[in-house]
């Protein structure tokens, strides 16, 4: 995963799988990285393969995380199989999705 | 009069159909796509059919049988092999679209698919046995089940041995085949939901068919696994397996289990494995008859 600052905003990109296997690193590193300076995140899952119920729930705990700042969390050009999920799961209405 | 049904149709535009199948037997409001024009090709007069499938012919004959249910005599030719001299004079047809529908290509589209289905869904929904219209443009199958509070909303098409759980709503232009168990909450629009598949509670699934823990998005022909079986999966049978001496016990004892649970067990209890189809009985309403869940 490559994190970038951009002015107040947490950049997490080349993200390939988001699942039970890395999702607890991720919000760990994510959270890390975010910091005292970011109020916002964009996360680029255009290289994301594979999500699961684990990954949901990272990108909900970090949700909670940034929304409890002030901030917002926006989803970047989600693959087709990360939009099929979100929208199974009803969470294409949590997040902002940009670039579907 | 005789028909040559050659079956080795065009699939390229909807490939994921003819993964698991050919795609002349992927699942088609109850039944597959060829039993229905099998059923076509009958009404209009037919009495001799040969097919000609492109591949895989052993999977044809468990949905056809000999053609007794349609008054039809069907013979089977070799994958890829000449037909019959008898049917050297016989009309020949592409099942590219059905009898019944004319004008409706099949296979140029995943969305042309799904809208044959709908267009055919009345016609289809009339004629089965035990099927229910419990409003205007609303069909519920045999054995069914759907919870006081769920909506069920025109044009719908529920399967038999189906369970819709609270709260659920239905529609419009969503079809649930055979088998297949919607849990409270979920949200079927404008989709499919294959034979034996489970939906979760409080999942949304628009414009897709959902088929076993697969999902396919039929405007941009994307599929997705879904790997968390309480979201998307197969409904499984009772554990150790489901006869009817297994119901006959359960009925017999103080249910300690949920409702729901109950109901699972009486979607599945007696159907051996889902997907298993009896030989030689097609043109029924039999569960057991279900094409193998997944896409």
């Amino acid at each position: 995963m490559k994190i970038q600052q951009q002015a107040n905003t947490l950049v997490l990109s080349d993200i390939t799988e988001l699942n039970a296997a890395n999702s607890s690193a991720f919000r760990d590193q994510a959270r890390t990285a975010l910091g005292e300076q970011c109020a916002n995140v964009d996360i680029d899952l255009s290289q994301t393969r594979r999500v699961d119920s684990s990954g949901l729930g990272a990108l909900i705990s970090l949700q909670k995380t940034v929304c409890a700042r002030g901030g917002s969390i926006r989803i970047l050009r989600p693959t087709p199989i990360v939009s099929q999920i979100l929208e199974l799961t009803r969470l294409h209405r949590v997040f902002e999705i940009v670039g579907n | 009069m005789d028909v040559l049904l050659n079956c080795a149709v065009n699939t390229a535009a909807v490939p994921v159909l003819d993964r698991r199948r050919p795609a002349v037997l992927a699942p088609f409001l109850g039944e597959s796509v060829l039993v229905h024009a099998l059923a076509g090709l009958a009404a209009a007069g037919t009495r001799r059919v040969c097919l000609l499938p492109a591949d895989r012919a052993e999977e044809f004959r468990p949905f056809v049988g000999r053609g007794n249910p349609w008054g039809l005599e069907i013979q089977l030719a070799p994958a890829g092999g000449p037909p019959p001299p008898e049917f050297a004079t016989a009309r020949a047809v592409l099942l590219d679209r059905l009898p019944q529908l004319p004008d409706q290509p099949l296979w140029e589209s995943y969305p042309g698919w799904f809208a044959a289905q709908q267009a055919l869904l009345p016609t289809v929904a009339r004629q089965r046995v035990g099927m229910r219209e419990v409003s205007p443009g609303v069909f519920v199958g045999l054995r069914s089940q759907v919870a006081a509070d769920a909506q069920l909303l025109a044009p719908c098409w529920i399967g038999a041995n189906v369970f819709v759980g609270p709260s659920a709503i239905i529609g419009p232009a969503a079809i649930v085949e055979d088998g297949s168990y919607v849990d409270a909450g979920a949200e079927i629009s404008g989709s499919l939901l294959g034979p034996g598949t489970y939906a979760g509670s409080f999942t949304e699934i628009r414009g897709s068919f959902a088929a076993g823990s697969e999902l396919l998005n039929l405007a941009s022909g994307s599929v997705t696994e879904v790997t968390d079986r309480f979201l998307l999966g197969t409904v499984q049978p009772p554990a150790g397996g489901g006869g009817g001496w297994r119901r006959l016990f359960q009925l017999g004892r103080p249910s300690r289990a949920r409702p729901v649970a109950a109901d699972r067990t009486a979607l599945t209890g007696g159907w051996g494995t889902t997907g298993e189809r009896l030989e030689g009985n097609p043109g029924g309403s039999e569960p057991g008859r279900m094409p193998p869940a997944g896409l």
